[in-house]
Formats: C-alpha cells, structure tokens, sequence
C-alpha cells in the first residue's frame, strides 16, 4: 500500500459571489485541516458543505480565501501535475460519463498517456474487469443502472490513476449489492480516498472522519466517537454543533 | 439516462464490411455523396440517395438497417417545414430535391457514426489534427463533448416534458425550452468538471463557483 497523500488547508474558505440581487454566500467557513490518512469520511446533514471541501480538493473550486495544498502542491500554482494526480467521483454519474460507450468512456482516461490503441482498448478492460463489470464494456452508457454507473464512472477514474481519489455520495441509492461493490472498490484503491457519505456503514470502515456543519468543521476524529455524535444530533438526542450558540441545525 | 433521440447516433457493433471499412474511406464517402448531394440538388438525384442510404443501411446488417427510417420520429417536422416551404415558394421538384437530398446526406452521417466506435472516430480526428499541427488530444476532447451533447440534450427535453407531466402540466415549449437552455448550460459545466476530474484538462478553477448542489 502506497503511503497517504497529504491534504492541508490553511484557512481555506470558499464564498459564493453575489450574482444580480443574489447576496455572496460563505458555503465554507475559514477551515484549517492536516489530512493524512489513507481512507477519511465527511460526514454531515444535506448541504453542509461536504461537497464544496471536496470540490475544492479536486481544483473545481478555487478558495476565496486561504490555500489548499494536495501532496505539498497547491492547485493556484501546480494544477496541471494536480490535475492527474486527484480525481474524484461525483453524485451525479451520469453527468461524469462522457463516451457513449462504456470501455470507450474508461479509454478517454487513457487518452493523455498516448497508448496504441489496443492497449488502450486492454487497459480499460483491465480496469473493467478489476470491478467486476467487464461484461458491460460494450453496452451503451444510457442502458446502466444506477448502481454500474457508478461502477463505470469509478473504472474510468481508476484508469486515470489518480493518487488521491474523493467521492460523494458513492453509494446515493445504490442496491445492497451494487453499494458493497462501489465500497469495496473505493476501500480497495491504491489511492489515497476522502469520501462524503451518509452511509455511516462506509463512514465507519474509514480511518478518519471529519464532520462537517453549517460550512464548519465541527469534530475531527475516530469515526466511531463521530458518526454516535451525529447519530445523536440528527435523532434530536443531542444539539446540532454550534446550535447552543444559535448557528443553523 | 433517457436516451431519446440522441440514441440514434450510437454506435451499433458489428462486424459487416460498412463496420470493417477503414475510417478514411467512410470519410471519402461521406464527402463525395455530400458533394453531390449539395451540389446537384435535383429530385433525382436526392431520390438516388435515398436508395443509395437504404442499400448502405442493409449492407451494414439488419440491426443498422432496423434504424433507418427511426429519425423520421423525432425530425419529420423539420423535413416537412422545408419541403412546404420549398414547395410552395420555389417548386415541388425543388422540395423533392431538397428534402431528400437533406434526409439522405444525414442519413450518410448516421451511418458512419452507427458503424464506427467513437474511440475510432477520436483517434482518426487525432491524427488529422496532429498532421496539421492542432493539438489532437484537445480536438478528440472537442469531438467527444459534441458526441455527448446531443443525447445529453434530448434527454434533457425528454426529461422537462416528462417532469411537467409528472405534475399534471401541459406542453408548453416555451417552458420545456427554456428549462433545456437552463440544463444545457448546467451539463456543460458538469462537463468540464467531469473532464478535470479525470485529469483531462489542466486549468485550475479560477474563481469560486456559483453556489451548486452541495450536501
């Protein structure tokens, strides 16, 4: 196993401009973190910021404020050895497929390293085949299910060989059977891995989780001790972190 | 994901001498016949087309051939708008000649797309662009994204008639085609995103984004 890629983010804020009568809106607060484990979840309620920290871990986002360092190389300065080395696995996969074709879809990864085309062709089976799905590779990527989709959008991603891999919401609606082969794919990857998940069964196998709420980091620790606490705030056992202070549950 | 009528330009696998043809003789082809077809719009000739597409179609086997007439479906109002303009402010022979000509030429295009994995098409998109010193790897991104756009595009007018009926709303194209402009844009983005996040583009973000679904 490849040592664990090093996130840091020094107060790193991400703020939504104003656009025409709309106010700008702070979607992440000031937020400073050293990540540096293999496996980490985001944990927290709908709309919380989960999904803009992972988007500005993969560059989609650039801060307002602060920086965010990935492997001791910022995306302001390095994105093009960046762009590589993270990718990251939407909610929404069917925005994520690109080629009408599934091994097509997984080939477009391949594209930047210039292969001939029939390694090309043997690398995405390959990479299909490591999931599980190489009997998809000629179908059409408007005939999937929800559940391959995810696990083709995760082989196309994979082909790219990304050294830190983020994923939200992986297993959104997935069957029992198509969610435990996304987990075991993302839990299995060489790839360093930050996933925003409400599957506290997933959140719990990581090493690390962080909860995130109101567009803070909230608690940072053991998943265990972490997800109860969540447990607790969302059954109306416990307040919402920062309630007591009168933030926004 | 509805595919609607985006599905029609999707490769159909097999192994028929349309299937086997090398790229640049497809391209040849489509070239000639859209000369011709340009050129000399003439009701025979269009005609002549359509005959030619038909027996194309067959000779790529019955799963292509199954396919032809399908874009009369979704397009037919385009050719009738034509062919009654034609008709009545230039000649019959005139719309005959325009209308077949038009739905053959396309019909061409279907075809090589029907035949050809896109990787192909890419690759042969590539090397064109390398031999005239336009990064290849950028154009085979270009073509890729236009591919994707028009199901992406259909799915979507699929999808806002199917949501407006979901609530008991009539048609209304005014509003399912300013819903599709609204999706249109949005799925360009989720493109470009799609694309960075599989480490084909290079560009870092340069601004904070408009706020997005965020969970």
């Amino acid at each position: 196993m490849s040592s664990p890629v090093p996130v840091v983010l020094e107060r790193a804020a991400v703020t939504a401009p104003a656009v025409g009568g709309v106010a700008a809106r702070e979607l992440l607060s000031p937020t400073t973190l050293h990540l540096n484990d293999r496996r980490i979840a985001l944990i927290g309620a709908n709309g919380q910021g989960k999904t803009t920290l992972l988007r500005l871990l993969a560059g989609l986002v650039a801060p307002s404020s602060g920086s965010v360092s990935v492997a001791g190389l910022q995306w302001a300065r390095d994105a093009k050895a960046l762009r590589g080395a993270v990718g990251m696995l939407f909610a929404d996969t069917a925005a994520q497929l690109i080629m009408p074709v599934v091994q097509e879809d997984v080939e477009l990864s391949l594209r930047p390293r210039r292969l001939p085309r029939h390694e090309r062709r043997a690398e995405a089976l390959a990479q299909l085949r490591a999931l599980g799905i190489e009997r998809l590779a000629e179908r059409s990527v408007y005939e999937l299910s929800g559940g391959e989709r995810q696990l083709v959008a995760l082989a196309g991603l994979r082909a790219a060989a990304p050294r830190l891999l983020l994923a939200d919401e992986p297993t959104a609606a997935l069957d029992l059977v198509h969610r435990d082969s996304v987990a075991a794919a993302l839990l299995g990857s060489e790839a360093s891995l930050i996933v925003a998940t409400h599957d506290l069964e997933l959140a719990a196998e990581c090493e690390r989780a962080v909860w995130i709420h109101g567009g803070r980091v909230v608690a940072d620790g053991p998943p265990d001790e972490l997800i109860a606490a969540y447990r607790a705030s969302a059954r109306g056992l416990a307040p919402w972190p920062g309630a007591e202070t009168g933030a926004e549950a | 994901m509805n595919p609607g009528p985006g599905a029609l330009l999707a490769w159909i696998p097999g192994a028929s001498p349309v299937h086997r043809a090398p790229l640049w003789l497809k391209y040849l082809v489509l070239v000639a016949l859209g000369l011709l077809g340009t050129v000399w719009r003439t009701a025979p000739v269009g005609l002549g087309l359509l005959l030619l597409s038909v027996a194309l179609y067959a000779l790529a086997g019955r799963a292509v051939l199954r396919t032809w007439a399908t874009p009369l479906r979704f397009w037919w109002w385009i050719l009738l708008l034509l062919g009654t303009y034609q008709w009545f402010f230039v000649s019959p022979p005139a719309a005959v000649g325009l209308v077949a000509c038009m739905f053959a030429l396309v019909q061409c295009a279907r075809l090589l797309l029907l035949t050809t994995p896109t990787s192909e098409l890419l690759d042969g998109l590539s090397a064109a662009a390398a031999a005239v010193r336009i990064p290849p790897e950028r154009t085979a991104l270009v073509l890729a994204l236009f591919l994707r756009t028009l199901p992406e595009l259909s799915a979507s007018w699929g999808r806002s008639r199917e949501a407006a009926a979901a609530r008991g709303l009539k048609r209304a194209p005014l509003r399912t085609a300013t819903s599709l402009g609204v999706m249109a844009v949005a799925r360009a983005r989720d493109a470009g995103d799609a694309m960075a996040a599989r480490g084909l583009l290079a560009e870092p973000a340069e601004h904070p984004s408009e706020p997005r679904a965020t969970r």
